[in-house]
C-alpha cells in the first residue's frame, strides 16, 4: 500500500519532535563552546566582559614553561595508564571468562566495584592506605625502596601512584567492555580450531586477538580521552605538587580561572587541551582501526 | 578393518545421563548417519567421538586406535559445523588452510592441497574472499573444504545442512554423497531430518533418549523397524498407527478389531485374544477397499504423481494413505480402508515390535 503524507505536516513533526534535543544542546554544549572560543580571545576574567587582544593568550601558553611541564605530565600519565590498564583488564576479562554461571558474576562484580566509587572516596581510600605514618601499604612500599615513602610528596613516586589508583578505580569498566567482546566471539570457532590443532596460546593469538581487536582500539582510545582529562585525583592526592610534578593541563586551567580570575587565558589553554584530545584520539583510533585491517 | 567403534560409552552432565550405554560400529568407508529428534543426543555423541565432549565412560576408537582420551586435534577426525564455524578475519583459502599452517607444513604444500580442496568443490574463484562475502552454500563448501585439506580419516557432519533453503539442501546432499564416493573416507553424519538420513547412509542409527534405537541400512530400518518409534521415526509422512484388540487368531495372524473395523495382521507369535495391540500401516500399503476400517476423507495433497490422502478416523485420530495416478477426488466421502495383513506391523503397547 503506498502511503501518502502530507510533506508539510511530516516536517513539522520531524522538527518537532528534534527539537528539545537541540534546544538543550545549543543551551549546554554549543553555546559554551562558541562562548569559550570567544573568551579565548579576550583578557577577560572569569565574569565579565574583557577586552579582544587577540592571539595574545596563545602566545603566553606557548611561552608558559608551566604548560610544558603539565603537557609531559600528562603524557607521562598517558604512558603510565593507558596500555597498562587496557593489559591488566584483558588479562582480567580473559580469566574471568573462564569461570561459569554466578561464579562469573561475582567475580565480575567485585572487579567492577571500585568503578561505582566516586573519585573523592577512591582518592581518600589510597591517601589513608598509602599516608606516611599509618598507611597499611608502607610495608610494602618499605620492602621495594628499603624505607617508608610520602608517595604523594614524591616527585618521582607522585604519578606512578596516581596512576595505580586511577587503573584500580577505572579497570572494572573497561574489564567489562573487554568480556563482552569476548562472548561475541562464537564458541564453535574455539572447538573448530581445537580439531585443527590449535594449542590455547596459538588460539589467543589466532582467534581471540584478532576478532577482540576492535574492542581493544576501542578500550584504548576511551582510556586515551579520559587520562588526557586527568584532573580529580591530582588535585586531591597531590594538587600538582611536589615542584609541579605532578601538575597536569586541566590544573591549570582550574588555577588560571578560579584561583587567578584570568578566565580568557583559562578559556585558551582548556581550547588547546580539547583540540589535543580530540586529534591525539582520532589519530590512535584510524592508527589502530588500520592496523587491525591488515 | 574398523572406522570408528564405540564400546558401552556414556556421557552425563551431573545427574543426568544424556548418553547411556551406546555400542555402535561404523566400518571404514562407510557413510554412517546419526538420526533422531532434538535431545536425543545425537550431537553430543558426535562431539564426544570429536573430542570436543569427554567421555564418562566406555570406549571410542577409530581406525584400530583407542582415542577416547586423545585431544581432538590427534584423532584424525575433522569436523563441519552446523553454523560452519568459519574464521571470519581470514579468506577463504587461509581458513582452508588453517590447519596446515598450524601444522607448518610448507608454503607450496599448504597452497597445492588447498588448491585441489577448491578444485574439488568449486570455490577456485572465491579463494581471496572473506567468510561475509559468500553465499550460505559456499560457506558450507568452504566449511567441508577445511575438513577436507586435513585428509581426516573420519568425517564428522553436524547437521551441516539445516541452514541451507531446501533448494540448497537437496543439492548439498548429492554433492556429500559425491564427495564420499571420490574420497572414500569414514563419515559420520548428525542430523533430525530421516530424508537426509535415508538419502545420504550406508548406515543409520537411530537415536532416542541417548540409546541407539535400531541400526542398520536405510531401506532395513524402513521395512524391518524393531520397535513403534524406529517405524514412526522413519518414513515420509510416516507410518499410521491404530490401536486395537486381538479379536481372533487367523492362519498366519491376528485379527484386531480397531476403530469399528478389522484388520489382519501376519504375525508369527499371536498375542492371546483380548491383547492390546498397536498396529502400524505405511501410508502407500493402505489403499480404500470393501471392509476395514471406516475413516471420513477430509482432504488429499495432490503431488502430481502421487497423493497423500488425509482421514480422519471415527475416534478423531488422523490417518494418511497414499493414491497413485487417480484423479477423482473422494473429498468428504466415507471409506473404508485395509492394507495387505503381510504389510501390517504389530507393536506392543510398550513400543516393541511383535513379529
Amino acid at each position: 500500500m503506498a502511503m501518502i503524507r502530507n510533506q508539510r505536516r511530516h516536517r513539522l513533526v520531524a522538527y518537532s519532535l528534534i527539537l528539545p534535543f537541540v534546544a538543550i544542546f545549543s543551551l549546554v554544549f554549543a553555546y559554551p563552546i562558541v562562548e569559550v572560543i570567544r573568551l579565548s580571545f579576550t583578557n577577560a576574567t572569569l565574569i565579565g566582559g574583557g577586552e579582544w587582544v587577540g592571539l595574545q593568550n596563545y602566545r603566553e601558553l606557548l611561552s608558559d614553561k608551566l604548560f610544558y611541564t603539565s603537557l609531559k605530565n600528562n603524557g607521562y600519565f598517558v604512558l603510565l595508564t593507558v596500555v597498562p590498564t587496557t593489559a591488566i583488564a584483558l588479562g582480567i576479562a580473559l580469566m574471568v571468562q573462564r569461570l561459569s554461571g554466578r561464579l562469573q558474576a561475582l567475580a565480575l562484580a567485585l572487579f567492577f566495584l571500585p568503578y561505582i566509587l566516586p573519585v573523592s572516596v577512591v582518592t581518600q581510600i589510597w591517601a589513608w592506605m598509602l599516608d606516611f605514618q599509618f598507611g597499611v601499604l608502607q610495608p610494602v612500599l618499605e620492602l621495594i625502596a628499603g624505607k617508608p615513602i610520602p608517595v604523594f610528596k614524591n616527585p618521582h613516586w607522585v604519578m606512578p601512584m596516581v596512576a595505580l589508583v586511577t587503573i584500580w578505580w577505572t579497570n572494572g569498566f573497561n574489564v567489562l567492555l573487554l568480556l563482552a567482546g569476548l562472548r561475541n566471539i562464537p564458541q564453535d570457532l574455539y572447538e573448530a580450531s581445537a580439531l585443527d590443532g590449535a594449542n590455547r596460546r596459538q588460539q589467543f593469538a589466532r582467534i581471540t586477538w584478532p576478532l577482540l581487536w576492535p574492542v581493544v582500539a576501542l578500550v584504548l582510545t576511551l582510556q586515551l580521552i579520559l587520562q588526557l582529562k586527568l584532573f580529580d585525583q591530582v588535585y586531591l592526592l597531590s594538587e600538582g605538587g611536589p615542584f609541579n610534578s605532578s601538575y597536569v593541563l586541566l590544573l591549570m586551567v582550574y588555577r588560571e580561572a578560579f584561583q587567578q580570575n584570568n578566565g580568557g587565558y583559562a578559556a585558551a589553554i582548556s581550547l588547546v587541551v580539547f583540540l589535543l584530545i580530540v586529534t591525539v584520539s582520532v589519530l590512535q583510533y584510524q592508527l589502530l582501526r588500520i592496523r587491525g585491517r591488515k | 578393518m574398523s572406522g570408528v567403534v564405540l564400546r558401552n560409552v556414556r556421557k552425563s552432565f551431573g545427574a543426568v545421563d544424556i548418553i547411556k550405554d551406546v555400542s555402535l560400529t561404523v566400518q571404514k568407508g562407510e557413510f554412517g548417519v546419526f538420526v533422531g529428534p532434538s535431545g536425543c543426543g545425537k550431537s553430543t555423541l558426535l562431539r564426544m567421538i570429536a573430542g570436543l565432549e569427554d567421555t564418562t565412560s566406555g570406549m571410542i576408537e577409530i581406525g584400530g586406535r583407542d582415542v577416547t582420551a586423545v585431544e581432538p586435534s590427534r584423532r584424525g577426525v575433522a569436523m563441519v559445523f552446523q553454523s560452519y564455524a568459519l574464521y571470519p578475519h581470514l579468506s577463504v583459502a587461509e581458513n582452508m588452510a588453517f590447519s596446515l599452517r598450524l601444522a607448518k607444513k610448507s608454503r607450496a604444500e599448504r597452497e597445492e592441497k588447498v588448491r585441489e580442496a577448491a578444485r574439488i568443490l568449486q570455490l577456485t574463484d572465491h579463494l581471496e574472499k572473506r567468510p561475509a562475502q559468500l553465499s550460505g552454500g559456499q560457506r558450507q563448501r568452504v566449511a567441508i573444504g577445511r575438513a577436507i585439506v586435513r585428509e581426516p580419516e573420519v568425517f564428522l557432519f553436524d547437521e551441516p545442512l539445516s541452514n541451507l533453503d531446501a533448494e540448497l539442501r537437496v543439492q548439498m546432499r548429492l554433492e556429500l554423497s559425491r564427495l564420499h564416493n571420490q574420497i572414500g573416507a569414514t563419515m559420520i553424519y548428525v542430523t533430525h531430518d530421516q530424508v537426509e538420513a535415508m538419502t545420504l547412509a550406508d548406515d543409520i542409527f537411530v537415536l532416542k533418549g541417548g540409546v541407539v534405537q535400531q541400526s542398520g541400512a536405510p531401506l532395513r530400518l524402513y521395512d524391518d523397524p524393531d520397535n513403534r518409534f524406529v517405524a514412526g521415526f522413519i518414513g515420509s509422512p510416516s507410518m499410521n498407527f491404530l490401536s486395537g484388540t486381538v479379536t481372533g487368531h487367523s492362519a498366519q495372524g491376528i485379527v484386531v478389531a480397531s476403530e469399528e473395523g478389522a484388520l489382519e495382521a501376519h504375525l508369527t507369535e499371536r498375542p492371546a485374544l483380548g491383547t492390546t495391540v498397536i498396529l502400524g500401516v505405511r501410508p502407500e500399503h493402505l489403499a480404500p477397499a470393501e471392509s476395514g476400517i471406516p475413516v471420513t476423507v477430509e482432504m488429499a495433497e495432490e503431488l502430481g504423481g502421487n497423493a497423500y490422502v488425509h482421514c480422519r478416523l471415527n475416534s478423531g485420530a488422523d490417518i494418511v494413505f497414499e493414491r497413485r495416478g487417480l484423479r477423482d477426488r473422494l473429498d468428504g466421502q466415507r471409506v473404508r480402508l485395509s492394507a495387505d495383513p503381510s504389510q501390517i506391523y504389530c507393536f506392543a503397547p510398550e513400543g516393541l515390535r511383535l513379529r
